[in-house]
């Protein structure tokens, strides 16, 4: 038995133990944890793990790293509570409890062909860029790609490096935009959805969407003003994981748990809960 | 004139307007262009053209102390600047080409005579400009909620 069959094949809540190999200060409270596995960790872009730090606690956190480098599990943190600020102390040889990978992933096999658009606004690119990694070194498979992401400010911008590169690239098109910015910043200002009115669209592209709920919720409102059909767009939400093997309820989305049914959703399935105010 | 006629019907404000009233709009247009760093708005100065963007992005920015500026909004080809001024105002922000910017700017004083000389003319752009106007108010509606966080 292989150490990944193993890993899945034991009780759903015993972490596997992992050391945390590399430690990145992407933004003053967003930083990015990673671990080898030899044996390697393979998982879907999009999908997320539990992270636990023994004598505080576990979160969900969302697998940031390249899907074809499975032997380096990455994952993007931002400091925001007690597990996650535990976990921003953590430096290079720390134990950390790692089980997962858990829930639904991005469509890449079923877009295969297809325009792709990714829009993510701020944390949002950490789950997407497994996505975009996985499209861009299977670039033939896929039309035009587009990545649109957008931030607070300059200084917020997650990923600078990834940016640089992938802007670099002749065979992907990629637009920033902040909310406030200095003359020293030389793209757009103004509100990501200025950017989606813009930007090429076929009635067939397939448009992935990350970022905080309310921003999906403007996104997901141009594109259909654009005329993207809710069953070309996927979007990955979040809510308060605990068990993250739908038993615990912790995070329900009207008849959904988000750990196992999400967290990422083709639109249609969820569009009706989209707009209901206590869900 | 007809070459300015035809010119100002590509740009987006303006392609769905009657012919007579894009013909209206002609003997109130000029061509302009501004260099990189040039300043098409000035707070505090007499804010009396509306600009109808053509090529090149500039910035809405609030000035500081110190000679530096927070931007606040950027714009592009198809954007229109000034759309709150159809009466002469002091504008209360600074524009500025980033860089090379041509656009067709627009007489308000002379829009606004023609608009009450024609009421029909008068709805159609007063339309045009609240369209705009909604437009740029829910863009800074959403900067205004935070939604990266």
């Amino acid at each position: 038995m292989t150490a990944t069959t193993a890993r899945q094949t034991r009780s759903p809540y015993l972490p596997t133990p992992m050391v945390v190999a590399e430690v990145t200060r992407d933004l003053e409270d967003v930083f990015t944890l990673s671990f080898d596995v030899p044996e390697g960790f393979p998982f879907r872009p999009g999908q997320f793990n539990m992270l636990w730090v023994h004598g505080v606690g576990e979160v969900p956190i969302s697998i940031s790293g390249d899907p074809g480098e499975p032997t380096r599990l990455v994952h993007t943190i931002r400091s925001v509570g007690n597990v996650t600020r535990a976990m921003a102390s953590l430096g290079v040889g720390s134990w950390l409890g790692v089980r997962g990978p858990y829930g639904t992933w991005w469509p890449l096999e079923q877009v295969r062909g297809r325009d792709v658009l990714f829009v993510a606004g701020g944390l949002g690119l950490a789950p997407m860029r497994s996505a975009i990694l996985h499209v861009l070194s299977h670039r033939a498979d896929y039309g035009r790609v587009t990545v649109l992401f957008g931030a607070r400010s300059p200084a917020q911008l997650l990923f600078r490096d990834d940016l640089q590169r992938w802007r670099g690239r002749f065979d992907c098109w990629l637009e920033a935009t902040v909310d406030r910015a200095g003359r020293d910043w030389f793209g757009p200002v103004g509100p990501i959805t200025h950017l989606v009115a813009d930007v090429p669209l076929k009635p067939e592209t397939a448009v992935l969407v990350c970022g905080p709920e309310i921003m999906m919720r403007f996104v997901v409102r141009e594109l259909e003003r654009r005329g993207v059909p809710d069953d070309s767009i996927w979007l990955s939400m979040e809510r308060n994981m605990k068990c993250a093997v739908g038993l615990c309820g912790h995070c329900q989305l009207g008849p959904f748990f988000v750990c196992k049914d999400g967290p990422v959703y083709r639109f249609d399935r969820i569009a009706a809960l989209f707009d209901v105010r206590e869900v | 004139m007809e070459d300015l006629e035809r010119a100002l019907r590509t740009h987006p404000f303006i392609a769905d307007l009657e012919p007579e009233h894009v013909r209206f709009l002609v003997g109130c247009t000029k061509n302009v262009r501004f260099r990189p760093g040039e300043y098409l708005v000035r707070e505090g100065q007499r804010e009396d053209r509306l600009y109808l963007i053509r090529e090149g992005t500039a910035s809405i920015e609030m000035p500081r102390s110190g000679g530096d500026a927070v931007v606040v909004e950027t714009v592009g080809p198809g954007d229109v600047l000034g759309i709150s001024r159809v009466t002469p105002a002091k504008a209360h922000l600074d524009v500025r080409a980033r860089e090379e910017l041509v656009a067709f700017a627009v007489d308000n004083a002379c829009v606004l005579q023609k608009m009450n000389a024609d009421p029909r003319f008068g709805y159609a752009i007063t339309r045009k400009l609240l369209e705009r106007t909604y437009d740029r108010l829910a863009r800074a509606r959403l900067q205004n909620l935070d939604v990266y966080r």
